[in-house]
């Protein structure tokens, strides 16, 4: 095993020797670095071309400015020191500094928008698994690939027309016509009348309760300027906290456990509890007291469970932490659209909350609650962008590798001894369907860092896409090898990262020295 | 034992809600009603820049971006700034700039009492000093082949005619200067002191360790001029001063130290968020100059053209000016139903073609015959037309229409007659010749081709035989000037202010001068041009330089590039302007509504 990996490490640093020095070569030579003072007529033309070719040491050639940029690099293996020198960007600024900022820009970018796209993908993967061939499942494929293969910058520039513009002109007046009420409602209904299986008779019912339930819901909203000054209260957190224990129970435990459905609505009833206890509490809330929150509202989950006692505590706990987890985000969302009118009214955001460019609004002061809006605002349009890109592979690639193994012998043998479906499909498909996704979502998180360059450039985020586009642009190449080194570095880590966990995973696999 | 098992968790409880409240935000609930206030006073607007702000001293090699320039403009004064009519305009309310003699040319600047830095410290002789050492490079004795010799600061300007000048002559009130030149120098009203006195002397000089301003002066004042030849060992302080004003300024954040961002302008800027923004608001003590409307102005960065549009349309940004193209044209004129107002106008570089009077050009009959076979028309329908609907082919190769002297010019300098293609002119020329042409172009930009392949079409007609000389974007910049062409279609940047310019491009033998253009009676009157310190006596000039070029049949101006300016209709009192300050040069015009 550890000859296994010192190997690859080897390897790993004999590639990238050798791809850095081809980038820096081809960098190097993808212009003309003084094009711009060419054809200048300023009496000092000499004067400013002598001082970009000692900027970027032009008179030297460029392999041995290579070698030369690896000293620097070089350093940056010196623990401790401090000394790493990757060079300078045309504008004097270290590239080590560029590339800190630039790197936190990306990661605030794309992390969300990729756990999601994970999320959801895998979902939607097992569910059109689970329900091979029907309408929803060619339904979940087509719109898979429809976004899969849109561009994204149009994608996001037709986010920000509908998603920012629009939705902001109408949020100056949210009041929703009743025809597009109902239209809406009849959407929601086709969806849901596609979404659900069996009998044709279940399916319109259902379709036709979502399309009034909908459409009364939007009316509702438009009657009460709902847009402007949203809210949950705790009667839907109640209705909804008891679907979630229900839906849980049913997923971790299944419903026949008594105990674990006990524990999860207990949860919930404390939720309620703590919802009018916590409200002046959090209006002094900080990031740190969110987490800590988060963390308190799971462990009094498994509380609950444990307390529930049972022969098997672990379920009801599990059951009990998922849903007072999730009651959890549902009064933290709730105390979210608490704050929404004083963000909207912000002289600001001046009414206009959704943005199209940046990662926050300029000089914007409030509380967590507002600043956190701010973000999200900023962050939801690239999100959902690169989520509805991004999803198509997750899903695919899933709903495969489910079908897979549910036609595996030990499904089957599952099934013959009498185990319930549920019991089949969660614990023993899913998990070893997981075990390829494991590593498609380690190669993502290497590609994530330098992933988003079309993103980055249409919503205005100066991330690592912007620090490698600009030096591309200038011919200058330190910051192109800045942003190859990180690149290169996460990708041939998470790699590594990947095969380890797939023979920890796999049984089958083994790491041979 | 149950008991304890629930005391233990109120227990845990209350230590637990403890703990939390310990750790939470001290600021309780938002105050919207206050920052309302504040803004409804003066206003606000956001303007958005394509870069992102990187120094607070433009004028060093690194730092010397549109940006950093248009920051230290709204932030600094001077004793004069350029309006949108390319005018030199005064600002006597912060000194006075006069010309106290031609012979030799000695200019005194006087800065009026009141005048200060932000932190209280008088805006003194001390300043235009420091400005006067690093514009001329007076004490550099670098000898770049010999590496002996220190270059202190790196200044991205043009040396030549501050370095005329000798150590100042300083007032005893300190706060005059006065500049002897040792030869007349054109552009002297624009050489030194604005459109900002952007860097505080007091300031590097407390970073150098000297005591003040003054022990800075007195330092350089005895110091000889640098001498590469005879070079001398660098002076620390002043080392340490120049290394300041080169590198020290840098900062792509609000500097903890406020000495480093100090304002002598309208506005000081508050708070920069890496590459996101920069927010600048009112300078409190500032009453020496136009005095500005807005309390704050937010400066954001977008990149791309269509996000800048966007940013408009959604509030998000009051005052755009992206890179021109036809989309955005369109885009920007459908928004002017929801009250935004678009200004296209003309910007300063312009292309061109110009012929080598090498080769097949040499002789004039062929070189005008190919002049009178260019459609200029037609390249501006082509290629400008659809940005701006009022385009015209570019009549001089000296002024640009935005000068009040354009119209005068193109009356007397033989621009008519290239006015429309005149195949059959052209034909009688050549007498019968069918000269093969080379047109070098950049391939890579699709204007320069279209450009190339209309006139390329209607040399054809009259006889010439065109090869396609076209190179790539990294390697026509390093073809100007080798011979390997006879003709060439590039742009050039008219400087707008001051004519040092003028003679780079057309004098014989010099750097710029890539067709080897050479007229004596030319150069006489450009040798004439920059010792020239009169303003009319110079317009005078250019204008039979103007005609002299045309006569020569040196080639043709084409079309200038298109600027477009937006603004919501939060704002007004914007105004276009052709020059890289943009939207920028009435900043304190500025208004919300």
């Amino acid at each position: 095993m550890v000859t296994y990996i010192v190997r690859r490490l080897i390897t790993a640093a004999l590639i990238l020797l050798g791809a850095s020095f081809l980038v820096y070569l081809l960098t190097a030579a993808s212009g003309d670095p003084l094009e711009e003072f060419r054809a200048s007529s300023a009496p000092n033309k000499q004067q400013l071309m002598d001082a970009r070719t000692e900027l970027l040491q032009l008179d030297t050639p460029a392999p041995i400015r290579y070698f030369h940029w690896l000293g620097g690099a070089a350093q940056c293996l010196i623990p401790f020191a401090n000394s790493c020198d990757l060079g300078k960007n045309i504008a004097g600024q270290p590239i080590t500094d560029a590339l800190g900022h630039a790197l936190i820009q990306t990661l605030t970018l794309v992390t969300g928008a990729t756990v999601l796209a994970i999320l959801i993908g895998i979902t939607l993967g097992i569910i059109t698994a689970l329900r091979q061939y029907s309408t929803l499942d060619y339904g979940v494929t087509f719109m898979a690939f429809l976004f899969f293969s849109l561009p994204i910058f149009w994608v996001a520039v037709l986010l920000k027309e509908f998603g920012a513009i629009g939705f902001n002109n109408f949020l100056r007046n949210p009041e929703i016509p009743i025809a597009a009420a109902l239209a809406i409602g009849a959407v929601f209904g086709v969806l849901a009348a596609v979404t659900v299986g069996g009998e044709m008779k279940r399916r319109l019912l259902l379709g036709g309760v979502v399309f009034m339930f909908a459409a009364a819901v939007l009316m509702y909203f438009s009657a009460t300027e709902w847009f402007k000054n949203p809210g949950l209260g705790p009667l839907v957190i109640a209705i909804a906290g008891v679907g979630i224990a229900f839906a849980v129970t049913l997923l971790s435990a299944g419903l026949k456990n008594r105990k674990a459905l006990q524990s999860a609505l207990i949860a919930v009833g404390v939720g309620l509890v703590v919802y009018f206890v916590i409200q002046p509490l959090l209006d002094q809330a900080t990031f740190l007291m969110i987490v800590l929150l988060a963390i308190a509202a799971v462990l009094v989950g498994m509380g609950i469970g444990y307390l529930m006692g049972g022969y098997d505590r672990g379920q009801s706990m599990r059951a009990a932490a998922i849903t007072s987890f999730l009651v959890g985000f549902l009064i933290l969302l709730d105390r979210f659209m608490q704050a929404w009118p004083a963000y909207f009214n912000n002289s600001r955001v001046r009414g206009r909350p959704i943005a199209t460019i940046g990662a926050s609004t300029p000089n914007i002061e409030g509380d967590f609650w507002t600043l956190s809006l701010d973000s999200f605002t900023h962050l939801i349009l690239p999100t959902i962008a690169l989520i509805l890109i991004s999803l198509a592979g997750y899903t695919r690639f899933t709903r495969a590798s489910m079908l897979e193994i549910m036609n595996m012998d030990y499904i089957r043998t599952a099934r013959a001894k009498g185990l319930s479906e549920r019991t089949v499909v969660m614990r023993h498909a899913f998990r070893n369907a997981l075990i390829p996704i494991a590593t498609i979502v380690a190669f993502d998180i290497g590609a994530l860092i330098g992933g988003a360059v079309i993103t980055e450039t249409v919503f205005s985020v100066r991330g690592m896409g912007f620090l490698f586009l600009d030096g591309i642009m200038h011919v200058d190449p330190n910051p192109v090898m800045g942003v190859f080194l990180c690149v290169a570095i996460t990708a041939m880590g998470f790699n590594l990262i990947a095969d380890l966990a797939y023979s920890a995973l796999d049984p089958r696999v083994r790491v041979k020295a | 034992m149950r008991f304890g098992r629930i005391s233990k968790a109120v227990g845990v409880a209350a230590a637990a809600a403890l703990a939390l409240s310990a750790c939470a935000g001290t600021s309780g609930g938002s105050s919207p009603s206050t920052a309302a206030a504040a803004s409804k006073s003066g206003g606000s607007a956001t303007v958005v820049e394509v870069n992102a702000f990187n120094t607070f001293n433009p004028n060093t090699a690194d730092g010397n971006t549109d940006i950093n320039s248009k920051i230290s403009y709204a932030t600094h004064s001077g004793f004069f700034y350029i309006d949108n009519k390319l005018n030199v305009v005064r600002n006597e309310k912060f000194g006075k700039m006069e010309k106290v003699s031609d012979n030799p040319l000695t200019v005194k600047y006087t800065i009026n009492e009141g005048v200060k830095w932000s932190d209280g410290t008088p805006v003194t002789a001390a300043d235009l000093v420091l400005q006067w050492a690093a514009f001329s490079g007076y004490y550099d004795d670098a000898n770049a082949e010999a590496k002996t010799g220190t270059s202190y600061f790196s200044y991205a300007g043009d040396p030549t005619g501050i370095a005329l000048t000798d150590f100042p002559e300083l007032g005893e009130d300190g706060r005059s200067m006065t500049l002897k030149y040792s030869k007349p120098f054109a552009d002297w009203e624009i050489a030194i002191g604005g459109p900002g006195i952007d860097i505080p002397a007091h300031v590097l000089a407390k970073k150098a360790g000297l005591a003040d301003a003054k022990a800075f002066v007195d330092l350089v004042k005895g110091m000889p001029r640098g001498d590469a030849k005879a070079p001398k060992p660098a002076n620390a302080q002043l080392k340490a001063m120049a290394d300041m004003w080169n590198t020290g300024f840098d900062t792509k954040t609000l500097p903890a130290d406020p000495n480093l961002y100090l304002s002598n302008g309208p506005y000081i800027v508050k708070g920069v968020n890496q590459d996101q923004s920069l927010t600048m608001v009112k300078n409190k003590d500032y009453n020496w100059g136009p005095e500005a409307n807005l309390d704050e102005i937010t400066v954001r960065y977008i990149g791309s053209a269509p996000a800048q549009v966007q940013a408009l349309k959604n509030g998000e940004a009051d005052i755009i000016a992206p890179q021109a193209s036809a989309d955005t044209v369109e885009q920007l004129k459908a928004l002017e139903s929801q009250g935004v107002t678009v200004e296209v106008g003309n910007q300063l570089s312009y292309d061109h073609i110009d012929l080598n009077y090498t080769g097949v050009f040499a002789e004039k009959n062929v070189r005008e015959a190919f002049m009178k076979s260019v459609p200029r028309k037609d390249i501006v329908d082509k290629i400008v037309k659809k940005l701006d609907p009022e385009a015209k082919p570019l009549d001089s190769q000296l002024f640009v229409p935005d000068q009040a002297l354009y119209a005068d010019s193109v009356k007397e300098n033989g621009s008519s007659a290239y006015q429309d293609v005149d195949i059959e002119g052209a034909k009688k020329l050549l007498n019968g010749a069918t000269p093969e042409v080379r047109i070098m172009y950049n391939k890579d930009n699709p204007n320069r081709a279209d450009a190339f392949a209309l006139i390329s079409e209607s040399a054809t007609k009259a006889g010439f035989k065109i090869v396609d000389g076209g190179l790539g974007k990294s390697d026509w910049g390093k073809a100007l000037g080798d011979g390997s062409y006879d003709a060439t279609i590039f742009g050039w940047i008219n400087s707008g202010v001051g004519v040092s310019g003028v003679p780079q491009i057309f004098k014989s033998g010099n750097d710029s001068n890539f067709n080897l253009f050479s007229d004596p009676e030319a150069d006489k009157l450009m040798d004439e041009l920059i010792v020239t310190t009169d303003k009319t006596k110079q317009d005078e000039l250019i204008k039979q330089i103007d005609q002299k070029i045309w006569a020569s049949a040196y080639g043709l101006p084409l079309f200038q590039a298109v600027g477009v300016d937006a603004y919501s209709d939060r704002i007004t009192g914007v105004k276009y302007m052709p020059n890289q300050t943009g939207v920028w040069w009435n900043f304190w015009e500025w208004a919300q509504k």
